[in-house]
C-alpha cells in the first residue's frame, strides 16, 4: 500500500474496463496510517498468539475507534490499517485513542510481547476508489509512520495547522524533514498526549523545570528564612533566659535550632510532585535527622527500658503482636456474592496471624531503615494505609529480614479462616448486623474521619483477634481470580494466573456492613496505592 | 536523579508555604470523557468488554501527577452524587483503573445497569468540577 505512488493516468488505464470510473472523484481528507513496530519479530517469538492479539485488536479497537470518530477503514494489512476521515481533528483524535489503548494493554504484559503501533497523519487531496485511495497525500501519511517512534503519533504540518487549537494536547516540532521520493521536504510534529511521552519531554524541559524550581527555591527560601529568623528570635530570647538560670547545658541550647528545619519536610508526603519516590526518601532522612543531633536525648532514651519511638537504631525492631492459630479444616467462601462462590473445604496447616493490623507506627520503623518506600502519617496507632501490595510485600519483606523471621503476608484462605474463628455466619457474631461490632461506614459511633480509628477500638473475635473485618482493607498473598473454582485446597497462597491485581480482605471504614462480612473479598491493582488499603502480617511456624 | 531533588525539594518548599492542596484540580474545559463502547441503550449478552474514551487529556498510572492526565473509573448503577472532596470510593460499584486502563472486562447480572465513567487524579479524587461521561443504560439479557 504504501509504495503505490499512482499515476493518475496509469491508474485509469488499469481499469479500462470500468469506464464509469474515469471521473475518478478526487477530495481532501486526513489520512491515518498505522503499522506495527517489529511485527516480523513478534511472529518469530509467537506466530500464532500474535496473528490472534492483531486481529483481535483490529476487531475491538481499531475498527470501532475509526468508526467512532467517523472515519472510513480503507483497507488493513498483516500489521497496518489505513483510514480516511473529514475532520483532521477526528484523524488525530483517532490515532491518539488508538495508541493509548495500546498503552493499556501492553501494560500488564512483558516489554518483548508488547504490541506497538506507529501512526501517521496527513492532510492531502486523495483520488478514491472502491478498494483503494491513492495520492502523494497518502505516500506522505505512510513516510510519517515510518519515522514515528513506536507507540506514537506524527503529524503533517498541514494537519498541525488545522487542530493546534481544537485539539488541547502536546505538540512537539520536529522540523522539516526530508523524506523519500518526495520533492520538498515536510514538516513533522509528534503529538504527546500520553503519559509516556510526557515524560520524555518532561526530560527535555528538565533545564526549564531547573530554572523555575530556583525560582521556586528562593521565594520558599525566602519566606522559610523569615519563618526561621522569627523563630530564632523567640528561641534566643528563651535560650538566653535558660542560660542564665541553669548552667552548663551546652547542648540543649544548639538542639532547639538545629531541630528547627523539620518541621519542614513532614508535610511533604500529601504536598504532590512529579516523582513520587524521591522526597519520601529524603523526607525520611531529614527527619531522621533530629535524633542523631539531640545526642544527649538519644543516649537517654538508650538508657530506658522502653524504647522510645524516636530511636532510630533498626536493632531493636517492635515486633507486631501476633495470634498463633493451630489450623484445621473450614468452609470457605459464601453463596452471597459471585466473588465468594463456590463454597469449599479448606484445609489449612498451623500459622500465627497479627492480632491488628500494621500501624503507622511500625510502619515508619520500616520507613526509618529506608526499607519501605514513605513515612506515614497521621495517628501512629491507626492503621497504616495507601499502600499497594507492593508496598505491603515490601513491609513484610523487611520485617522477616530485620527480626530473621517468616514474616509474610496471610494466604488469602489463612485470613478468612482467621476471620472466621471457627464461625460458619456472615459475621463472626452472628448472621445479622450488630451496631457497634466493626468500624464500617455508618456502623458504630466513631466520626467519618479521613483516617480509621486506632487498632484495636473494637471487640476481637473468639481467635483475638481485632479488626478482621472493617478498619482497613488487607492486602493477601493471593492473585486475584473472580471466583473460587481452580482455588487450592490446602491454604496455599494462589498464585497462578493473571497478578496485576491482588485480594483485599476485611473492607474499610468507609464500605458498608456487607464488606465487613467475614467471607467478602475484592481485588486492586498490585502497583496503584488507595487511601483505604492497608495489611496485617502472618509468620510461618 | 539531583536535579529531580531539587526540582522536588523546591515545589515541596513552595507548597509548605504557600499551603497548597493537592485536590480540587480543574480538568481542560475542552476534556470529554465517553464510553466507546457499550451505545447507551445497547443490550448485552453476558460479560463485555467497555472501553472508555477520552479527549484531549491523557491517561496515566495513579500516583503520577501529570498535568491533564488522570486514571479512569466505572460508576455502576451508583446513584449518590460525588464528592469532590472525597477521594472516590473504592468497592463493588466503583472499579477502578490506576493502572492505566483504558477498558475492563466487565460481568453484570442480567437486567437494566447504569455506567457512568469518572476520571480521577493522581490521588483519586475527582477533578473540580468532576469531569464524568454521560451515564448510560445498558441491559444484560
Amino acid at each position: 500500500m504504501r509504495d503505490k505512488i499512482r499515476d493518475i493516468n496509469s491508474a485509469r488505464n488499469a481499469r479500462d474496463g470500468a469506464p464509469q470510473r474515469m471521473l475518478t472523484p478526487r477530495r481532501l481528507a486526513a489520512i491515518v496510517i498505522g503499522d506495527i513496530a517489529g511485527y516480523s519479530r513478534l511472529m518469530e517469538l509467537d506466530e500464532e498468539g500474535t496473528h490472534e492479539r492483531v486481529k483481535g485488536i483490529r476487531r475491538d479497537l481499531v475498527e470501532p475507534t475509526i468508526a467512532e470518530h467517523h472515519g472510513r477503514l480503507v483497507k488493513t494489512t498483516g500489521d497496518g490499517f489505513f483510514a480516511i476521515f473529514d475532520s483532521p481533528v477526528e484523524a488525530v483524535r483517532c490515532g491518539i485513542v488508538i495508541q493509548q489503548n495500546m498503552q493499556g494493554r501492553n501494560a500488564s504484559l512483558p516489554r518483548d510481547q508488547w504490541i506497538e503501533f506507529r501512526i501517521g497523519v496527513n492532510l492531502g487531496d486523495v483520488i478514491i476508489e472502491d478498494d483503494d485511495i491513492y495520492g502523494d497525500g497518502v505516500n506522505i501519511a505512510s513516510r510519517l509512520e515510518r519515522i514515528a517512534e513506536p507507540g506514537e503519533v506524527y503529524i503533517s504540518g498541514g494537519i498541525y495547522e488545522q487542530i493546534k487549537n481544537k485539539l488541547v494536547c502536546g505538540y512537539e516540532s520536529l522540523g522539516d524533514r526530508k523524506v523519500k521520493n518526495i520533492t520538498d521536504p515536510i514538516r513533522v510534529y509528534r503529538v504527546l498526549p500520553d503519559p509516556a511521552a510526557f515524560n520524555k519531554s518532561r526530560r527535555r524541559n528538565n533545564v526549564l523545570l531547573l530554572l523555575a524550581s530556583c525560582v521556586l527555591l528562593a521565594v520558599a527560601g525566602g519566606a522559610l528564612w523569615y519563618l526561621l529568623s522569627q523563630l530564632y528570635a523567640t528561641m534566643r530570647h528563651q535560650a538566653l533566659a535558660q542560660a542564665l538560670l541553669a548552667a552548663p547545658n551546652g547542648p540543649s541550647l544548639l538542639a532547639p535550632l538545629s531541630r528547627q528545619p523539620a518541621p519542614s519536610p513532614q508535610p511533604f508526603r500529601p504536598a504532590q510532585s512529579p516523582a513520587p519516590v524521591e522526597p519520601v526518601t529524603q523526607g525520611a532522612a531529614l527527619r531522621t535527622q533530629p535524633a542523631p543531633s539531640t545526642t544527649s536525648a538519644a543516649k537517654q532514651a538508650a538508657l530506658q527500658p522502653h524504647p522510645a519511638p524516636a530511636t532510630p537504631a533498626p536493632a531493636a525492631i517492635r515486633e507486631p503482636e501476633m495470634i498463633a492459630v493451630r489450623g484445621g479444616s473450614f468452609t470457605m467462601g459464601s453463596n452471597e456474592d459471585a466473588t465468594e462462590k463456590p463454597v469449599h473445604q479448606v484445609t489449612l496447616k498451623p500459622f500465627a496471624i497479627g492480632r491488628y493490623p500494621v500501624s503507622v507506627r511500625e510502619w515508619n520503623e520500616c520507613a526509618a531503615a529506608k526499607a519501605c518506600a514513605f513515612v506515614a502519617t497521621g495517628n501512629d496507632d491507626s492503621p497504616v494505609t495507601n499502600l499497594s501490595w507492593s508496598d505491603a510485600k515490601q513491609f513484610v519483606g523487611w520485617l522477616a529480614g530485620a527480626t530473621n523471621k517468616p514474616y509474610r503476608l496471610p494466604t488469602e484462605a489463612e485470613w478468612e479462616f482467621a476471620a472466621r474463628a471457627g464461625t460458619q455466619t456472615r459475621f463472626w457474631w452472628g448472621d445479622h448486623f450488630q451496631f457497634g461490632m466493626a468500624n464500617c461506614r455508618n456502623c458504630a459511633d466513631v466520626p467519618a474521619t479521613a483516617q480509621p480509628v486506632k487498632v484495636g477500638s473494637f471487640k476481637p473475635n473468639p481467635f483475638g483477634l481485632y479488626d478482621m473485618g472493617g478498619g482497613v482493607d488487607q492486602w493477601v498473598e493471593d492473585c486475584w481470580h473472580k471466583t473460587y473454582h481452580g482455588a487450592p485446597s490446602d491454604g496455599s497462597a494462589w498464585i497462578e494466573g493473571d497478578c496485576a491485581s491482588h485480594v483485599i480482605r476485611s473492607g474499610s471504614w468507609k464500605n458498608d456492613e456487607r464488606y465487613a462480612r467475614t467471607a467478602s473479598r475484592f481485588y486492586y491493582d498490585t502497583n496503584v496505592q488507595y487511601p483505604t488499603h492497608g495489611l496485617r502480617v502472618a509468620l510461618s511456624p | 536523579m539531583r536535579k529531580t531533588g531539587i526540582v522536588v525539594l523546591s515545589v515541596a518548599l513552595a507548597s509548605v508555604t504557600c499551603a497548597a492542596h493537592a485536590q480540587g484540580k480543574s480538568a481542560p474545559k475542552d476534556a470529554v470523557l465517553y464510553f466507546i463502547w457499550p451505545r447507551n441503550g445497547a443490550t448485552i449478552k453476558g460479560a463485555f468488554w467497555c472501553r472508555f474514551g477520552l479527549r484531549n487529556m491523557g491517561i496515566t498510572h495513579a500516583g503520577d501527577d501529570f498535568q491533564n492526565s488522570g486514571h479512569h473509573h466505572v460508576l455502576i448503577d451508583v446513584t449518590e452524587p460525588l464528592d469532590v472532596k472525597e477521594p472516590i470510593p473504592q468497592d463493588k460499584s466503583h472499579l477502578h483503573f490506576g493502572a492505566g486502563q483504558t477498558e475492563a472486562l466487565i460481568d453484570l447480572p442480567p437486567g437494566k445497569h447504569t455506567l457512568q465513567l469518572v476520571l480521577g487524579d493522581a490521588k483519586h479524587y475527582p477533578f473540580d468540577p468532576p469531569l464524568v461521561s454521560d451515564k448510560i443504560t445498558v441491559t444484560i439479557r
